[in-house]
């Protein structure tokens, strides 16, 4: 069984986090349980990656955060992509579409 | 969800108390929790929704660069504190409260010792029996209390689910701590009340003139045993709350917060204030052994007790 290489998907939890965001402000738990989902239940991004990505992006101004309580009641802290977000999510996504091709080249496909 | 609350509390127990790291903590324990509700809907038992967690937890190194602890994380200027288990802190009452009651005993048999005197020659040897017994008492209550010397000469803490325990069963324990100690002083007043007893009977009879004088001093000994043993499982449960460095996750539990002076924050203060009753103790006893008057000499009690409470308004001041 092939298990994700932390070193290498570090790079791309900001692309995946903020994914997430653009669609709609969302908080900590529901981000991880839709990256689970998205990636099929292949990737499951630990608490501590998730927050310390959160205040991270924070503090370069690509996210906002406020507090916010939820249907039953429980405050919740919300995080919220700025513009500056949704450039950095476009550069990442650039980014790594020429990653990938790059990569490509170098995969050889044993039949 | 208390075990993760307390893996949570564990992990994050040294780490220095700056509103980053708190914040820090209460986001991970939110999304914690958020997971935990739903995988015991989805139900899972509580065992393995516990597991999950904890392995999908990650690690605080990750977190070093954002909190500013790397200092701390990095282990170059990591303080090691031994962990004081639940079972251990439980051990550590008891038998501290034991030794209290113990030192209380030796002091009782301190002030019970002039009462042979009163009654023949002979009583001398008894005197010195008695003093002797108290004087082992005691000393057999130090060698057994040696073994927690630890907890003074290296640096020790106690863990979230101790710490809530501990403060829980001193809450418990007010009550009957203010009861023992109300007896006491009770005892303590009521010692004269035989001697005016007799007084009044014109008891002329030499073996029973003494009766009076002898109660005093056994009702001083009950209530000064009754004194020293109310305090003695509150003393534990203090000191083992305290172990906690201050500056610390840890030593800002809300309940090892709710049960610290203010004034244990400056050194000075918290040292004169820990040797404070067991100096009071000593004069009081050296006091009365040399001049004999007991009949005053408790007078150092009520008088320690209100200079107790301007101390602790002084330091707890500025």
């Amino acid at each position: 069984m092939v298990e994700i290489s932390s070193d290498v998907i570090r790079g791309y939890n900001d692309t995946m986090i903020l994914f997430i965001l653009m669609e709609e402000p969302c908080y900590g738990y529901e981000i991880s349980k839709r990256i689970r989902a998205l990636s099929n239940e292949k990737y499951i991004i630990k608490e501590t990656t998730l927050y310390s990505a959160f205040t991270r992006m924070e503090k370069n101004g690509y996210v906002e955060s406020y507090s916010q309580n939820a249907e039953n009641g429980k405050k919740r802290t919300y995080y919220k992509i700025t513009e500056s977000g949704k450039n950095y999510y476009r550069d990442k996504c650039l980014e790594w579409t020429l990653t990938k091709e790059v990569v490509e080249n170098f995969i050889r496909r044993e039949d | 969800m208390e075990t993760i609350r307390n893996y949570l509390e564990s992990m994050f127990a040294n780490l220095p108390n700056t509103p980053d790291v708190m914040r820090a903590k209460n986001e991970l324990l939110s999304m914690m929790e958020d997971k935990f509700t739903e995988l015991i809907n989805e139900g899972k038992p509580q065992n393995e929704a516990v597991g999950i967690i904890i392995s999908e937890f990650g690690n605080l190194q990750e977190l070093a660069e954002t909190l500013g602890i790397q200092k701390e994380l990095g282990g170059a200027a990591e303080v090691e504190r031994r962990l004081i288990t639940n079972d251990e802190a439980m051990e550590y009452v008891y038998e501290a409260s034991q030794s209290r009651y113990l030192i209380g005993i030796g002091v009782m048999l301190f002030i019970f010792s002039p009462i042979p005197l009163f009654f023949h020659e002979i009583g001398i040897v008894l005197f010195f029996l008695l003093i002797s017994a108290g004087v082992g008492v005691i000393i057999w209550s130090s060698i057994r209390m040696s073994q927690w010397k630890f907890l003074d000469t290296t640096l020790c803490c106690i863990d979230y689910a101790t710490a809530d325990y501990l403060s829980d069963v001193k809450k418990n324990n007010t009550m009957s701590k203010a009861l023992m100690l109300t007896i006491g002083v009770m005892f303590c007043i009521m010692s004269v009340v035989p001697i005016l007893l007799f007084d009044a009977l014109l008891v002329k009879e030499y073996t029973f003139v003494m009766v009076g004088p002898a109660m005093l001093f056994v009702f001083v000994g009950i209530g000064v045993l009754l004194i020293i043993a109310s305090g003695a499982k509150d003393a534990a449960y203090t000191k083992l709350l305290s172990l906690n460095g201050v500056e610390t996750v840890a030593g800002n539990y809300e309940s090892v917060r709710s049960t610290r002076e203010p004034y244990a924050e400056k050194k000075a203060a918290a040292g004169v204030m820990s040797v404070y009753w067991r100096t009071v103790s000593c004069i009081y006893l050296i006091w009365s052994f040399i001049s004999f008057d007991w009949h005053i000499t408790w007078l150092i009690w009520p008088v320690a007790a209100i200079l107790h409470g301007i101390l602790k308004s002084v330091f707890n001041g500025k």
